[in-house]
């Protein structure tokens, strides 16, 4: 049996000093600390800003009024059910908050689909339609996509994102997991178990099952993106001074895309899929 | 399910509300949270993951150690005298390995979460657009009027 931890701190960095001695082996994944604070009063702080109409009008944007409650509903802080009725005072007419809470049944989703399936989370759903060979994908994440130093300024960016903060905006962990699948051919899997070792919000259904939609084996057909698309909802803060803004592997239409990623794809694309 | 009678409530990190059903259904019963050290390595969490998942324990009133969850909770549960374990609900595969294993020891009471919505017939999991379908109406619905 083990003696009870401790439970009294002066201050944030008493606590984070305690926690480096108590869990060393943690901070092989990096020594950064979330500004994010855990708890409850936390999360109602963050409560009280919620508006339902600007996050449906700009969620899809970088900068855009999304509630980053996500970790607070993985550890159960806060439940769907409170989100949602949250979501619904906050609004005059429910239909201002039907995009929100349709999100949060995203989440419900992933939630029934593990408990049906259990460790089946971590394998192929369906088979991936990208017409790929299934051991062209590593099994591992490439060093420079660990280390941030693909040269390409946007998943450069998101790389370092998710291991100092602990959070991505859900565009950008589309774009960075279609990257690693579709651009890089490493298995999703491992994409996964590194989204998983870093997101606050890192919750085995959602995060997995999120990576199979991307990869197919969890989709009618492959996500990917392009740099128009990404330039849009970034407000293009990446391309400008990007090194390879002259050499962008995104910079094409989705016809041409589909074509270079998935040349021997089982069928005829339909207009490919721009975000969820 | 009838209510223990000198319970102990485990608190997992799926259910980290202060109104977690289990503390609100037995107030004051002695509660505990254990780091799950091999799922710790297994997941390789990083440290800002535990410190964040820390934060919100120290808002809980539990006592808080490390281990083998199993052992952590026979132990903690022996030393209360308790008669029973109390907890919430988890979809994780891990979590019904442990449920089953202390179950073979003491009973354990698993307090739902009030869900997000009530389907009246099973649902569809294939695909995201079937299960919308199905509760998109009860999802919309203040629970007031559920």
């Amino acid at each position: 049996m083990s003696t009870d931890m401790r439970r009294d701190f002066a201050d944030r960095d008493e606590l984070i000093a305690y926690l480096r001695s108590e869990f060393p082996a943690a901070l092989a994944e990096g020594a950064a600390v979330s500004a994010t604070r855990g708890g409850r009063s936390a999360a109602e702080e963050r409560l009280g800003r919620l508006d339902p109409a600007r996050y449906a009008a700009s969620r899809n944007f970088l900068n855009g009024a999304v509630t980053r409650l996500s970790a607070y509903l993985r550890h159960g802080v806060l439940s769907l059910a409170e989100l949602r009725s949250a979501a619904l005072r906050a609004v005059d007419d429910p239909a201002a908050a039907a995009k929100l809470i349709n999100e949060l049944g995203w989440r419900d989703y992933w939630q029934r689909v593990y408990a049906a399936i259990g460790e089946g989370i971590w394998r192929d759903r369906e088979p991936l339609k990208t017409g790929v060979p299934a051991k062209s994908y590593a099994a591992e994440l490439p060093e420079d996509l660990a280390t941030a130093t693909t040269g390409l300024a946007c998943i450069d960016a998101f790389s370092r994102e998710l291991v100092e903060t602990g959070y991505l905006h859900n565009h950008a962990r589309m774009w960075l997991a279609a990257y690693t699948i579709h651009w890089r051919h490493v298995a999703w899997q491992a994409g996964a178990r590194w989204f998983l070792s870093h997101l606050l919000d890192g919750d085995p259904a959602s995060n997995n099952l999120s990576w199979q939609w991307v990869a197919s084996s969890f989709s009618h057909k492959p996500y990917i993106f392009n740099r128009a698309n990404l330039e849009r909802y970034s407000a293009g803060v990446y391309c400008r001074d990007c090194p390879l803004r002259t050499a962008c592997p995104f910079d094409a239409d989705y016809e041409e895309l589909e074509q270079q990623l998935f040349p021997r794809a089982p069928r005829p694309a339909e207009p490919p899929r721009r975000r969820r | 399910m009838s209510l223990s009678k000198q319970p102990v409530v485990w608190v997992h990190a799926d259910c980290l509300s202060p109104t977690n059903p289990a503390l609100m259904k037995y107030p004051g019963a002695p509660a505990l949270f254990v780091w799950d050290d091999e799922l710790l390595t297994e997941w390789r969490i990083s440290f800002k993951r535990i410190v964040f998942i820390y934060e919100c324990i120290l808002e809980l009133p539990v006592v808080i150690r490390r281990g083998d969850v199993v052992s952590e909770l026979l132990a903690f549960a022996a030393e209360q005298r308790a008669d029973s374990i109390v907890t919430n609900p988890s979809p994780s595969p891990r979590f019904k390995a442990i449920s089953s294993r202390i179950a073979a020891k003491l009973p354990l009471q698993v307090v739902p979460v009030a869900p997000f919505v009530r389907p009246s017939a099973p649902l569809d999991l294939g695909r995201f657009s079937r299960y919308w379908r199905s509760v998109e109406a009860d999802a919309m619905r203040p629970p007031d009027e559920a």
